[in-house]
């Protein structure tokens, strides 16, 4: 039987960056994980760093979140390839060119550096992108982590700031004795806590309902695909203007194809599966956006989970009735802010005056 | 791109498994297609030379049986997909192939994967060289286009397709400048031996041996390459006898290489079927019960795909894999399908000794995997080194999945085909762990490269599926 200050379950972006910060700051810190470390929603991620693509009310934490990812030497590791990229969303019909004008205006009332340009501003930018452009958004703030990298930076920070990591550790059951959290594994062994996180991304609705916590939690099996390594096609980091694609080469000559178009999946058993037609559509406005890459050949596609909340907002603070329990997940475009969620959530956890009030689970119960 | 053709059967791939798979289901009044990425039947073995290479189809043995595929197939109305190229498979079962010119979709009730195998190559110093090629890609270019890769060859590895390259390249007027085999001598007498209880491929064996010898060929034994370099219109080898440890310099013009097959798991794999690690049927496989059914229902596997058996045992496991399947479909009855595959399995059993002669010819010496180069390319497809690996695996990664995403090891085009065998035993040996303990790497679609021109067409922007806009 092992003891620990606070069990973090669930080690991907959330849960270890949370971790992190807490051990930094001298916590006695153990993350759970019934896989390897960050082999979840944050080691299958496409890992673009877009402003184009979040949610509005969520553009401030992206942008702290995106500084993080910029300087990831300084606190987590330089086992992660980051790259800064300028970010393009395109427009191709009349009625995708008033969409973006209106969208890109409420990103940046939240703060986001955005500008609509012409198609000839847009080709100056980055000559590869289809001619046919209405017009384009620009911004500087725009990027992408290899995200399969993500795993091997953490578990070597987590590592170096003395986090335990037990992994292959599957919870099956929470309890709360004596001003203990009990966690029971599904082997059998336990292991005593005075505090709790829980951040088990697409599985929290089932982590939660163990504290006997009721609420809804989407599971988007989604797809990606990249192709096989080519010569430079293109030098930006692409989106559309419905937020339906993200398209950027990476420096191995890799071009990565998402954009969130669904496959098939469930969280019971962990199975995904393909739906041909939606990569064909995927493919195909991949290929509108950036010309060149129809020569391409797809080289693999896979899918990853990601959670999703009744009003798509996250839900990260204080567990209500419970002492020194909290959660974190179901955040958009949470792989650029999940650094900085973590962060707020960690210093929360310590006392400092954070406010996520935003993030409340209190709006579901 | 849908076309929703039904079947009964889909058996994928053509070689002799899967054509008498086809026929025994097709006798029974099957609706049955049977795909290839090949322009014809006749699998690896009796690989089909293309319908315009008139003159060398007569001279070929192998022709022959292809022939016999052909009239069957046809006699017994199987629809058939040739130069298609299967690249999803998903439950249910939809089959996703493409040709030439675009992409389609068939669905089925059952599956019949005869895949067969690919080609085993331990990596070594220089193997990515231009003209270090496959063994087995060498056969197909002997057989299919009688095209020796060049004037001058080096042939190493292991196994009877040393001999058999050996053979086809003299016959052809090419020049062997050295056999380097990591068996002994003794090795090769022990299973020629054991290969006397089968006729055909004793005769073979004989008949290829004594070309060589008669050649003068340098045999070159217990070696293996050490290292090759590209020099001024050739290829530099170093050979490295390893228990003597003496090594030998020669310039050549070619290397084709290989240790043997792997079983190909691909299909399998993407759906999500049990395998089983077994090193004398040639590394992971598809786990399957007496009668080759997969641990997924409605799945058979035929031929090699669940383990290396060899060419005359293939037919028999496709009788065998879809007397299985045409049992579970009420088609025979207990009775028939038990007095049938008693009398296959019986057959089968004698091929077993065979299999086992050969599977001892290719096994892998352990210094093969221990003189690795740390600076060896392991993954071809994304230049990932061993040093690479061995530095993930410090750190922490703990299987093949996670050594997969830390390093980008299988993640090109090849999918693992390649890369997986010989990491797995690398990283094993230097962790003191069985391969069975790294796992294997999870399948993904596509199973073979999708040419995007090929698979999308000329489209208009407006016929694209319109998915919901994600929330703002
Ligand atoms: C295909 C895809 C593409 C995406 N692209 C982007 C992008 O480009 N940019 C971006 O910013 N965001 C992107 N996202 C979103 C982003 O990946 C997620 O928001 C983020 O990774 C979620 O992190 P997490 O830590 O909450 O969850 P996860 O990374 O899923 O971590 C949860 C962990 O909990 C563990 N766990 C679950 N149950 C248990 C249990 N009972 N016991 C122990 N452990 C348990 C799991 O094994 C897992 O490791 C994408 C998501 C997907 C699926």
């Amino acid at each position: 039987m092992t003891q620990t200050d606070v069990a973090i379950i669930g080690g991907g972006i959330n849960g270890g960056s949370t971790g992190l910060e807490l051990a930094k700051n001298g916590l006695d810190v153990t993350i759970i994980d019934k896989n390897f470390i960050c082999r979840g929603a944050s080691g299958v991620n496409a890992g673009t760093l877009t402003m184009h693509m979040t949610r509005a009310q969520l553009i401030p934490y992206a942008k702290k979140g995106w500084e993080l990812w910029m300087n990831t030497s300084k606190w987590l590791s330089n086992d992660i390839d980051v790259e800064k990229k300028n970010g393009l969303c395109l427009a191709f019909t009349e009625d995708e060119e008033k969409l973006l004008i209106e969208r890109s205006k409420i990103r940046k009332e939240y703060g986001a550096d955005i500008t609509i340009i012409s198609r000839k501003e847009a080709k100056r930018i980055d000559s590869n992108i289809n001619s046919k452009i209405k017009c384009a958004a620009f911004c500087e703030m725009d990027g992408y982590v290899s995200a399969n990298q993500t795993g091997h930076a953490y578990s070597k920070a987590l590592k170096e700031n003395k986090v335990k990591m037990l992994e292959n550790y599957d919870v099956s059951e929470i309890d709360y004795r004596k001003n203990k959290y009990v966690i029971i594994f599904k082997n059998g062994e336990k292991l005593f806590a005075s505090s709790l996180i829980l951040a088990t991304g697409v599985h929290l609705e089932k982590t939660l309902k163990l504290l006997q916590i009721n609420i809804n939690i989407k599971c988007l099996p989604q797809q990606l695909i990249v192709s096989e390594r080519m010569p430079k096609i293109m030098d930006t980091v692409i989106t559309v203007a419905n937020g339906k694609l993200s398209l950027k080469q990476f420096k191995n000559g890799t071009v990565l194809i998402g954009g969130g178009w669904p496959g098939k999946g469930n969280i019971e058993d962990n199975y995904t599966e393909t739906k041909p037609e939606n990569l064909i559509g995927n493919m195909m406005l991949a290929c509108h956006a950036v010309p060149k890459l129809k020569s391409s050949r797809v080289a693999r596609v896979w899918l990853g989970l990601e959670a999703e909340t009744d009003d798509a907002m996250p839900i990260i603070g204080k567990l209500p009735k419970f002492k020194n329990a909290y959660v974190i997940g179901s955040i958009h475009s949470g792989y650029t802010s999940g650094p900085y969620m973590g962060k707020l959530l960690a210093e929360k956890f310590l006392g400092k005056d954070v406010d996520l009030s935003l993030f409340d689970i209190k709006r579901f119960l | 791109m849908i076309n929703n053709r039904k079947y009964d059967v889909i058996v994928i791939g053509a070689g002799p498994s899967g054509v008498s798979s086809a026929i025994n289901c097709a006798k029974k009044g099957l609706k049955v297609l049977i795909v290839d990425l090949n322009s014809n039947s006749g699998g690896q073995i009796y690989r089909a030379p293309p319908k315009t290479y008139k003159s060398i189809s007569k001279k070929l043995e192998e022709s022959e049986i292809q022939k016999k595929f052909s009239n069957e197939i046809k006699k017994f109305k199987i629809e058939t997909a040739f130069n298609h190229t299967v690249w999803q498979v998903s439950p249910g079962f939809k089959v996703n192939a493409f040709n030439e010119t675009s992409t389609i979709q068939w669905q089925t009730k059952s599956l019949i994967i005869a895949t067969g195998t690919y080609e085993k190559i331990i990596p070594f110093e220089g193997w990515t060289t231009p003209g270090v090629i496959g063994l087995a890609a060498c056969t197909v270019m002997l057989k299919a286009h009688h095209f020796i890769p060049s004037k001058k060859i080096v042939l190493a590895g292991n196994g009877p397709l040393l001999m058999l390259v050996a053979y086809y390249i003299i016959q052809f007027g090419g020049k062997i400048d050295a056999i380097v085999d990591t068996s002994s001598k003794i090795d090769w007498i022990r299973s020629t031996l054991s290969l006397i209880t089968n006729p055909k491929n004793f005769k073979d064996g004989i008949k290829w041996i004594f070309k060589i010898f008669f050649n003068r060929v340098p045999i070159y034994s217990t070696s293996s390459i050490e290292k090759a370099v590209e020099v001024d219109r050739g290829i530099k080898v170093t050979i490295k006898n390893f228990m003597t440890g003496k090594t030998k310099n020669i310039v050549s013009e070619t290397v084709a290489i290989g240790h043997g097959l792997i079983p190909s798991t691909d299909i399998t794999r993407l759906l999500r079927a049990e395998h089983i690690y077994n090193e004398q049927k040639g590394g992971w496989i598809a786990k399957v019960d007496r009668f080759l059914r997969s641990s997924v229902k409605g799945v058979y596997l035929a031929g090699d795909g669940a383990g290396i058996s060899g060419a005359l045992a293939a037919s028999d496991k496709g009788l065998l894999a879809s007397s299985a399947l045409l049992y579970d479909e009420k088609i025979i009855s207990e009775k028939e399908f038990n007095q049938y595959t008693h009398k296959i399995l019986k057959k089968l059993d004698k091929f077993e000794v065979f299999a086992i002669a050969i599977s001892k010819l290719n096994s892998i010496p352990k210094n093969l995997i221990e003189n690795i180069d740390n600076d060896t390319v392991l993954c071809r497809c994304e230049d990932v080194t061993k040093k690479e690996i061995l530095k993930a695996v410090d750190q922490g990664a703990k299987d093949i999945n996670q050594i997969k995403s830390w390093t980008r090891l299988g993640m090109g085009p090849c999918q693992g085909r390649t890369c997986q065998y010989a990491t797995s035993k690398v990283v094993a040996e230097y962790l003191n762990y069985e391969i069975k303990d790294l796992g294997y790497l999870t399948g993904r679609s596509p199973i073979r490269p999708v040419p995007l021109d090929r698979v999308l067409g000329d489209f208009d922007y407006e016929k694209i599926t319109k998915v919901e806009a994600a929330p703002l």
